[in-house]
């Protein structure tokens, strides 16, 4: 998987020289006693009672670095593949598993490359911050990506009945106990769910369980129910881990692009 | 100033609407209602538990433009403008106090028609001239934090009101790094480390790094948000001014993403 992992790390994620991180103390976080964050410690919780997942978050680290080093973004394996956790992989349809057969040597298709929007499921394993600001009725996700966000309602509305197909969707979500349970439905055709070129179609439903298990660590269970694209409806899960004391900086992806008129496959 | 053909090409050359599927229609959630049961837009101003006023919703700038068909229908896009969108400065008396070569520039830039318009490349607007883009934006006030949400590009930007010191050396962004506290109920939002070369308007008055922005945002009633912007950019102009941006508040509906850069076809035909 080095080809890809070139492409995307180097190919359009482009770190800034000048300048500097954003370092400003995360309100509310927790303390041990030698002043590290305290990541293990409970759940904060909003006025009303609810788990509050604000905070940013990025991707678990949990594919190893290339011999080379790691590259400047260090991306997880649902990047690359994001039925990676599930035994025999994801139950592709037949056109499905050929897009992704081609993919293995032509990655010019993907929408990432062409600087377009990842989309709701690959929004979690870019390497790259996300910020989640919940306010009563409203969840906001804020990314890094080109600087775009995604609504999740969550005042009781209903998903619409025709919504404008869109590459985040349109999402309602619900609290049952302490995990926030979101339907999203309304996806433009053409989505991809990782670099492997796993595909999405506009008669998906997607649901995700989004637990804050504690101060540190964000489980989001995500089932796919796109039986166009795949033969059954199968579920993840993406790990996000808390980035203490830092906040988000604008990544455009379309800013100074030299890639494309290279992506020319095969 | 040859404003139609910028107008033209960002309108038509960047802003198309979606044609299948439905607006979103869901209503807005605490609307004030006169005895008829209309909305009460001149109700007063909403307030957060703090107190401060609220300037949550969705909001749109003052689209004044008139569509005359018979004036060749220029201004008849499919989402009307203002004036202030094209020049930023139209309702300053005297103009903007140019330095020679940002005066140079805005001339060069308004016969190139916008060739070089970061937002018909579909680059950022950036602060302040997404105030004048007429898309709708939504601002979600929680403590400590001011976000707006654009439909342009669906983008968001961030403004800290949690009493924070600006960075020493920001890293150079678009909507650069904002600051705002409250005094009385208005909400002084200042920003600094912007990205050079920004441009203002359609007609290309420009912005440099050496900018600082400040924003006088006032909700004067439920319906109606008042944006008072002074540039204090001594590279680029030889005095601060500072213009009014007018906005109001829109109900019962939602963004819908507007992602410039998907099915783009323009770039190619730009003049070069």
């Amino acid at each position: 998987m080095n080809a890809t992992t070139v492409l995307l790390s180097v190919g359009l994620v482009g770190v800034p020289l000048a300048g500097q991180w954003i370092h400003y103390p995360t309100a509310g976080l927790p303390r041990l006693a030698d002043g590290k964050p305290n990541l293990s410690a409970p759940t904060p919780r909003t006025k009303d009672g609810k788990p509050d997942f604000s905070g940013v978050w990025e991707v678990e680290h949990n594919r190893p670095c290339p011999p080379g080093g790691c590259d400047d973004m260090w991306i997880p394996q649902e990047f690359l593949d994001i039925g990676w956790s599930l035994k025999g992989g994801l139950p592709y349809q037949p056109w499905a598993a050929e897009i992704v057969k081609r993919t293995q040597t032509d990655r010019s298709k993907d929408p990432n490359s062409k600087c377009l929007p990842t989309g709701m499921v690959r929004m979690y394993t870019t390497p790259l911050f996300r910020k989640m600001v919940q306010t009563p009725g409203l969840l906001i996700i804020l990314t890094e990506r080109e600087v775009t966000y995604r609504q999740i309602f969550t005042d009781g509305r209903p998903l619409p009945v025709d919504p404008q197909p869109s590459f985040a969707g349109y999402s309602s979500g619900k609290w049952e106990g302490d995990t926030l349970v979101v339907e999203t439905s309304g996806f433009r055709e053409g989505l991809w769910l990782d670099a492997s070129g796993s595909p999405l179609t506009e008669s998906a439903k997607i649901t995700e369980r989004i637990r804050r298990v504690n101060f540190g660590k964000l489980e989001v269970e995500i089932t796919v129910n796109d039986l166009k694209a795949y033969t059954k409806p199968w579920t993840i899960k993406l790990t996000q881990m808390l980035a203490p004391d830092t906040d988000l900086l604008d990544y455009y992806c379309i800013e100074n692009e030299k890639d494309q008129p290279h992506l020319v496959g095969k | 100033m040859n404003t139609v053909p910028v107008l033209r090409l960002l309108l038509v050359g960047t802003i198309t609407v979606a044609a299948s599927a439905q607006w979103l229609n869901y209503p807005t959630a605490g609307v004030p209602k006169t005895p008829s049961g209309l909305p009460n837009l001149g109700a007063p101003t909403p307030r957060t538990p703090a107190g401060t006023p609220d300037l949550s919703g969705i909001w749109e700038p003052e689209n004044t433009l008139p569509c005359d068909p018979n004036d060749g229908g220029d201004n008849c896009t499919d989402i009307p403008i203002g004036e202030q969108f094209l020049n930023i400065a139209a309702r300053l008396k005297g103009g903007l106090p140019y330095q020679p070569w940002a005066a140079d520039l805005s001339k060069v830039r308004a016969e190139g028609r916008g060739k070089d318009d970061p937002s018909v490349r579909c680059l950022p607007n950036g602060v302040p001239r997404a105030n004048t883009i007429p898309t709708f934006k939504k601002i979600v006030q929680v403590p400590g934090m001011l976000v707006i949400l654009d439909e342009y590009n669906a983008t968001y930007r961030q403004i800290f009101v949690d009493g924070r010191p600006f960075p020493v050396d920001p890293q150079p962004t678009w909507n650069g790094y904002s600051v705002g506290k409250w005094n009385g109920d208005t909400l002084i939002v200042e920003t600094i480390g912007l990205r050079d070369g920004l441009w203002l308007d359609g007609m290309g008055n420009p912005l440099t790094d050496a900018a600082k922005v400040t924003e006088r945002l006032r909700r004067v009633n439920f319906g109606n948000l008042e944006i008072e912007v002074t540039v204090d950019d001594p590279k680029a102009y030889t005095k601060p001014w500072t213009v009014t941006l007018n906005h109001f508040i829109v109900l019962n509906a939602e963004l819908i993403d507007y992602i410039c850069v998907e099915n783009e076809k323009d770039a190619s035909h730009l003049g070069k």
